[in-house]
């Protein structure tokens, strides 16, 4: 059986490390989306000293980049991009206090440390199914870095949003039984 | 000499060709491919496999009613264009295309993914163009276009090995094996895996691409093409990716070989994978 486990805002470690790899969680609260651009460029304002444009600290990073919207709606198709390939700036992200990571796809062995060694969890949504995802958004703001369009820094509201805990904070992945 | 097509030569408008291929490029997007529902969901294997077919239905019926893309990455375009002897092109057909990609890109909710440069502080070409055209001229009539809505996480696992020429099938196999057990689960499995062998480098990939164009289910005519097709189906399938990489599920829909002859020195073989949602369709005038 999938355990389920709704998740609100504010995000807590206390329930973040209930968490189960395998376990369906559904998250209501605000998320920070942002990708590979925008993190490269969060990490060389960080380098070279200055502040970063947003605070991550108890945040929940959900690695996506939307589709446009359409007029009046919150946003547009949204769902998760390969984590993988943002393995890199991981550690700098739990560095600045970031909770959790949504995305897709299976993250190399260091993700597994740094969840044990940070106790923060790596959450996989549902791909494909990105007009479904939209409708679970219920607001959204460009919050940093506009003019790279689809992969601009946005804060977004998300409601009964359906992830499942893929690495758990004692960095066990999900197998299946 | 006489022949099909001898000196009666059609033009082909380019405003017949953009519209037909806007509507395509549409459908592709918003439409869930119908050639894939029932090999991913015809039969349950557990708990997550089941949750996601429901959303995968859900996702379909509000793309279809909102005109809201099925996936956020509405990817690249690459169109593979067959033009017959019989036809005459109003103008050089990428910049038809483009016009047809740029146009439905901007005026559907769709994602614009390209940048330029591609290295360095790159900008967003803010319509989804250049777009990528391959031309084949053909024996045929008329003009067919093959459309392939391609996203960056399958792109991403293309690979190509220049096998030595006294390689086995195994040692081949082998090496598709680990590469989709290492990173299919990235590209939004059950995957379509299309494969080249034989030829370049180069004709080894555009044959793994290509093979991507072909339809769920079908077989080779090369009868020893068929029977690997098959055999690697099945080993794939063994790796219990599964749907979504949760072990429940078919985790390829198909596998597709090409085959070319090869330099007596050389043999190269490259992988190319499709998602499961698999936005390939074609146009013919």
């Amino acid at each position: 059986m999938i355990k389920n486990i709704d998740i609100t805002e504010p995000y807590t470690s206390e329930v973040f490390e209930k968490l189960r790899a395998g376990d369906r969680v559904l998250l209501t609260g605000r998320v920070v989306v942002m990708r590979d651009s925008a993190q490269r460029r969060l990490l060389s304002l960080c380098e070279g000293g200055s502040n970063l444009p947003l605070n991550l600290k108890g945040t929940v990073v959900f690695y996506a980049g939307p589709a446009k919207e359409m007029a009046g709606a919150p946003i547009g198709a949204i769902g998760p991009t390969t984590s993988a390939r943002m393995d890199k700036y991981l550690k700098f992200l739990y560095q600045q206090g970031v909770m959790a990571t949504i995305g897709k796809g299976d993250r190399s062995e260091l993700v597994e440390t740094l969840n044990k060694e940070y106790r923060r969890v790596y959450f996989v949504a549902p791909s494909g199914v990105a007009a479904f995802l939209a409708s679970r958004v219920e607001r959204s703001e460009v919050v940093a870095f506009e003019d790279l369009g689809p992969e601009a820094i946005r804060l977004i509201e998300v409601h009964d949003f359906p992830l499942f805990v893929w690495i758990d904070a004692f960095g066990r992945k999900y197998r299946h039984p | 000499m006489g022949g099909r097509g001898d000196g009666i030569m059609r033009s082909i408008r380019a405003a017949d060709l953009e519209k037909k291929v806007y509507r395509l490029l549409k459908e592709l997007n918003l439409r869930f491919n119908p050639q894939v529902m029932e090999r991913l969901c015809g039969s349950v294997e557990g708990e997550y496999h089941q949750y996601f077919c429901e959303l995968f239905r859900k996702n379909a019926e509000i793309a279809a009613r909102a005109s809201l893309p099925l996936c956020q990455d509405t990817g690249f375009v690459e169109f593979y264009v067959e033009v017959g002897r019989n036809v005459v092109l109003e103008e050089p057909v990428f910049k038809t295309l483009n016009r047809a990609v740029s146009n439905v890109y901007m005026e559907f909710p769709f994602r614009y993914s390209m940048v330029d440069p591609p290295l360095g502080p790159s900008k967003n070409t803010k319509d989804n163009t250049p777009t990528f055209v391959h031309v084949e001229l053909t024996e045929g009539e008329g003009v067919s276009i093959t459309a392939h809505v391609k996203g960056g996480g399958s792109e991403n696992l293309t690979a190509l090995w220049m096998f030595l020429p006294t390689a086995s099938e195994e040692e081949i196999n082998n090496a598709i094996e680990d590469h989709i057990r290492s990173k299919g689960g990235r590209s939004c499995p059950p995957l379509h895996v299309g494969i080249g062998v034989g030829g370049s480098a180069d004709t080894a990939l555009f044959m793994a691409k290509r093979a991507l164009l072909r339809n769920l289910g079908e077989r080779s005519p090369i009868p020893f093409v068929a029977r690997w097709e098959e055999k690697l189906f099945f080993r794939l399938n063994k790796l219990k990716i599964g749907v979504q990489g949760f072990g429940e599920g078919p985790t390829v829909l198909d596998v597709h070989i090409l085959t070319q002859p090869r330099h007596i020195a050389v043999l190269p073989v490259a992988v190319a994978v499709d998602c499961f949602l698999c936005r390939v369709g074609r146009v013919s005038l």
